[in-house]
């Protein structure tokens, strides 16, 4: 059955395969219930999906504001966007964030997961609920609690941070969370940290909750340490769980607006801006709207690519 | 098994126990330090050394914030513009499911189905700024509509409907409620829909959590001060001349506690919401 | 589903679709009993300025309510999304002089030309040119830049530097090396630093008569003007007597030895007074030194202008409130006096308020100073891809310092500005007017 190349041959050419089209028309009137459930979503889908990616690929061609005439430039818009030194930042500081945050993310999710995991564990709901809460939070309520949790003078952070210094007898300076260039990623990290944890803790709980059971009594058979039962019969089994929590961190941190929005404007100067940012200041900041979305387009074939790539590399690690 | 389940027990329980308080107090900060500071006045949430006990209790900044913002009505507002959105997401979504689920001979199923999933790899930030254009052609600016209709095209949710269907639904269920004389949409209504609740639920959570939290499409489609949602009026507060810290907090706790209290009630519709995100995975 | 069922169901979603569309609508808060409220939108300074003539405003004409709202967030892009999308935006607007043509070409701003075109020959020419687009008027200038050097009077009085012996460029530089030298290599004249080189650059090209656009609207950046200017940068730079400060090191060098002198716009006193309270009286303004002897002392840089976007109800009422705040010399001197802001409006400067000395000048009266000649910079075409531009002289500007040439740096820059904005670059080293003058 190939229904796409049946309804191509029977409206091009109805009159050589009557009887096919008449069977096809059969099809369509006895399933005619299916295009009327699909039809609200298809119609949403067109309007607000498909158009606007077609749409924006022919803007990304254009010199356009939305508001005066526009004017074709061809690809100059790509080509400007190879010479872009504050492109090229954000994907710097896109990578970065993603160094900084998404191992020690990972890695927390994981143990908070093989934990909660335990069957004989008590009062299971409530440290889950405690870990998982920060992920339904609105990020710019928490962006600006963030803001006075790691303020320099007066911030609570610093000031725990000098008493603890006081304490093992050392002069503390002042720690620049968000006034510093090299800082300002660590603090946007963290956010994700805090974040994100229990919202992949979670799917992490899942993962750990399919593996057969029966593994690990086999493994305790054969002698194996609890450590051992971790590293040679959850992890390799949890690496799908791993690749998936990686891959929608890696997409989540380029495409990641609030917290950088909020929290630090992208500053100071640009040592935070994300792609995401960059995508949103060159479009209505500037409303440079051709070369933002050349500019998205971009971005999205780049992360399209290293998904595959990522992926690929999960599974060859796997088969290896 | 027991045995193992006896010797986990007795390695390391008071540990695990000791992790889980200690980041489960970390975790729980923010929220309490969000909370604490919506009981202090300006000064005190400025206080050095730091005030943890915000005591005794001052409940100006709810009156601060009632009387120098439309906060009832971007409250309503945010209700009113997540409800629709879960609403028609779940109904769009359920639709186009059962439509993949239980037609499947019907002409172009195939095709179809391969275009939605194809849309899941669309990222929102390529569509933006066409959809701003569009809506701005239609009028949609500054609308509740301009906030509900954009997001509710959710092919992930289709794809998962289409399996919890699929999984949940027996053929023989259709053919059954034929020979009762059921239409299409009453086998819809009273056969599937109260099979596939838990997703439904699961789909709608997440879809509230997007939708409640949304600041960005916002920013960009809500213009005036009486449209605002809670995320965008709270961001807003932030003003040049510097924050009103009580207030925004204050707002901060109006806008997080719904969604917070849903989520101790619902947890398991809340926990299912994100693990089928993994499902795709 | 029973008959009665769908129609149910039906009622019900039609009447949740008219709620939802008309709710908004049916919410709509009243305005307050009384007259018409006209909201305006401006940050800082100029925020703090039109609140404080809202008021005056208001005792002459009781009804109308003159709203400022002062919210620096995110108010272009405020501006422009309401703009764009038709609604929302406020009656009145502040828009710095760099992003105006965006604006005036965007085709959503009030035509004022039936009421604003008697004032034209009020305003400095460059200013007003800079409001006009398509032969309509769509916005009025509120403030100007008008440029001289701000200096320090310790530092030139320690090293017999006479100020007013400093006529052209070449007498700068000469008056320079003295210094410099004469302070052991301490003290330099100026900041020259890779951020301060386009707006630099933008003061000696409008002095110059250079031109990013000429007024067909294509790139003209090989012209002769931007060539001098190039010329007098490159020869400060080889001077060896420029500092290269950060903005902030700027701020804090009011207080040093560091640096000598400022060639500034008039609003950057503002900040010497509020970042140097201490040297007050120590400071003396001179001139901006000429490309040639006898040629224009003056330059502009910065300043503001008022719009009124074409979607909002009390369009009449915000033109009344913009007359009274631009076109009237009594409010252009109060918003000088008071805030700082250079009256765009020329009949200001007859006000003997500009003859008064200033006390953290030394007395000395720079009112005066700031504003002889302010009428003979020429006109800019900025267009709308002004703000785009002037981005793409800050990035490369810096290399071009480095040590490249006028005529290749401008040659390149040209077609490089040609190919991102769309735009055909002028024929030749011409006149950047164009033909039509």
């Amino acid at each position: 059955m190939n229904p796409p190349d049946a309804a191509v041959s029977a409206t091009s050419n109805p009159a050589n395969k009557g009887q096919h089209g008449r069977r096809l028309r059969q099809r369509c009137v006895a399933n005619r219930w299916f295009y009327f459930l699909l039809a609200p979503f298809f119609l949403l889908f067109f309007i607000f999906g498909l158009y606007p990616l077609l749409f924006s690929l022919y803007l990304s061609f254009l010199r356009w504001d939305a508001l005066s005439p526009a004017t074709w430039v061809g690809l100059s818009n790509f080509a400007a966007l190879a010479q872009d030194e504050l492109f090229f930042v954000s994907l710097k500081n896109t990578l970065l964030l993603g160094l900084y945050h998404i191992p020690p993310m990972m890695l927390l999710a994981f143990v908070f997961a093989v934990l909660l995991d335990r069957q004989c564990l008590k009062l299971k709901g409530l440290w889950r609920a405690a870990v998982f809460f920060p992920a339904i939070t609105p990020m710019v309520v928490i962006a600006i609690v963030f803001s006075l949790l790691f303020g320099a003078e007066l911030g609570l952070v610093n000031y725990l941070w000098w008493r603890a210094a006081a304490v093992v007898g050392v002069e503390a300076g002042v720690l620049p969370w968000l006034q510093s260039e090299s800082w300002s990623k660590v603090t946007v990290s963290l956010l994700l940290v805090w974040r994100w944890t229990g919202y992949n803790m979670v799917i992490m709980l899942a993962g750990l909750q399919g593996i057969d059971r029966s593994l690990y009594e086999a493994a305790e058979v054969d002698g194996a340490t609890r450590l051992q039962r971790l590293t040679q019969v959850t992890m390799p089994l949890m690496r799908p769980t791993f690749l998936f929590v990686f891959v929608m961190s890696m997409i989540g941190t380029v495409y990641m607006f609030d917290e950088v929005f909020v929290l630090t404007k992208g500053g100071p100067g640009v040592s935070s801006t994300n792609v995401g940012l960059f995508l949103f200041d060159e479009g209505f900041g500037a409303f440079r709207f051709g070369y933002a979305s050349a500019a998205g387009y971009s971005v999205a074939a780049g992360l399209f690519l290293a998904t595959l790539l990522v992926l690929k590399m999960g599974r060859k690690d796997h088969t290896a | 098994m027991a045995a193992g389940v006896r010797k986990m027990k007795i390695g390391g329980s008071w540990k695990s126990y000791a992790v889980l308080a200690g980041a489960a107090l970390l975790f729980a900060f923010p929220g309490y330090w969000l909370t604490s500071s919506a009981v202090k006045t300006q000064d005190r949430i400025f206080a050095n050394p730091p005030e943890v006990l915000p005591w005794p209790v001052a409940w100006s900044n709810f009156a601060d914030v009632y009387a120098e913002t439309r906060i009832v009505r971007a409250f309503f507002n945010t209700v009113l513009i997540a409800g629709c959105q879960v609403a028609l997401t779940l109904l769009v979504c359920s639709m186009a499911g059962l439509a993949f689920a239980r037609y499947r001979d019907a002409p172009g199923h195939k095709w179809l189905f391969a275009l939605t999933l194809g849309t899941m790899m669309i990222p929102v930030a390529v569509t933006t700024i066409p959809v701003f254009i569009m809506l701005s052609q239609f009028g949609l600016i500054n609308t509740y509509w301009g906030m509900i209709l954009p997001g509710a095209a959710n092919a992930f949710g289709v794809f998962w409907m289409r399996q919890y269907i699929s999984q949940n639904v027996p053929r023989a269920l259709y053919d059954a409620a034929e020979i009762d004389g059921a239409g299409h949409l009453t086998t819809y209504w009273c056969v599937v829909l109260p099979v596939i609740r838990p997703a439904m639920a699961a789909l709608g959570v997440l879809v509230l959590i997007n939708s409640w939290n949304n600041l960005m499409w916002a920013f960009i489609v809500l213009r005036t001060p009486d449209m605002q949602t809670m995320p965008l009026l709270i961001y807003m507060l932030q003003g040049e001349q510097g924050t009103p810290y009580g207030q925004v907090m204050a707002a901060g706790l109006l806008a997080a506690a719904p969604l917070v209290c849903a989520f101790l009630l619902f947890q398991r519709a809340f926990i299912g919401g994100v693990t089928a995100g993994a499902v795709k995975g | 589903m029973s008959s009665l069922g769908k129609w149910l169901a039906i009622v019900g979603l039609s009447a949740i679709v008219v709620v939802i569309t008309w709710l908004p609508q049916l919410l709509a808060s009243k305005s307050p009993a009384g007259g018409p409220v006209v909201e305006v939108w401006a940050w800082n300074t100029a925020a703090d300025s039109l609140n404080a003539l809202a008021s005056s405003y208001t005792q002459r004409t009781s009804d109308v309510h003159i709203d400022v709202i002062r919210n620096g967030t995110d108010m272009q892009t405020r501006f422009l999304l309401s703009l764009a999308g038709g609604v929302g935006a406020p009656d009145v607007c502040q828009l710095q002089e760099r992003e105006v043509g965006k604006f005036t070409e965007s085709g959503r701003l009030m035509d004022l030309t039936d009421y604003a075109a008697r004032y034209g020959p009020d305003f400095a020419p460059a200013a007003w040119a800079n409001c006009q687009f398509d032969s309509k008027t769509l916005a009025i200038p509120w403030d100007l830049g008008p440029c001289a050097v701000f200096y320090k009077r310790w530092v030139f009085d320690r090293y017999g530097v006479d100020p007013d012996t400093i006529e052209t460029w070449d007498d700068f530089i000469a008056a320079g090396k003295q210094i410099h030298e004469a302070s052991g290599g301490q003290t330099h004249m100026m900041s020259l630093s890779s951020g301060d080189l386009s707006e630099f650059f933008q003061i000696l090209m409008q002095q110059a008569g250079g031109s990013v656009f000429n007024d067909r609207g294509e790139i003209a950046m090989d012209v002769p003007g931007n060539q001098r200017a190039l010329e007098v940068m490159r020869a400060l730079l080889d001077s060896g007597t420029t500092a290269q400060l950060e903005w902030m090191e700027k701020l804090s060098s009011f207080n040093s030895d560091a640096v000598a002198c400022y060639p500034m716009a008039v609003w950057f006193g503002q900040y010497i007074k509020d970042y140097a309270p201490d040297t007050a009286g120590e400071w003396g303004v001179f001139r901006l030194p000429a490309l040639e002897p006898g040629g224009l002392r003056t330059s502009n840089l910065g300043g503001s202008v008022l719009v009124i976007p074409d979607q909002g109800d009390e369009r009449k009422q915000a033109w009344d409130y913009v007359e009274y705040v631009t076109c009237v010399a009594e409010s252009q001197v109060r918003q000088y006096r008071d805030y700082g802001l250079f009256p765009a409006y020329l009949p200001a400067l007859t006000d003997p308020y500009f003859d008064e000395p200033d006390p953290f000048f030394g007395g000395q009266r720079v009112h005066r100073l700031f504003s002889a000649d302010i009428e003979k910079v020429r006109p800019l075409t900025r267009t709308k891809d002004w703000a785009e531009a002037e981005r793409y002289l800050r990035q490369t500007l810096s290399t071009w310092a480095a040590g490249m040439d006028h005529q290749r740096y401008l040659a390149e820059s040209a077609d490089a500005l040609g190919r991102k904005l769309g735009r055909p670059v002028a024929a030749g080293a011409s006149d950047p007017r164009g033909v039509t003058e």
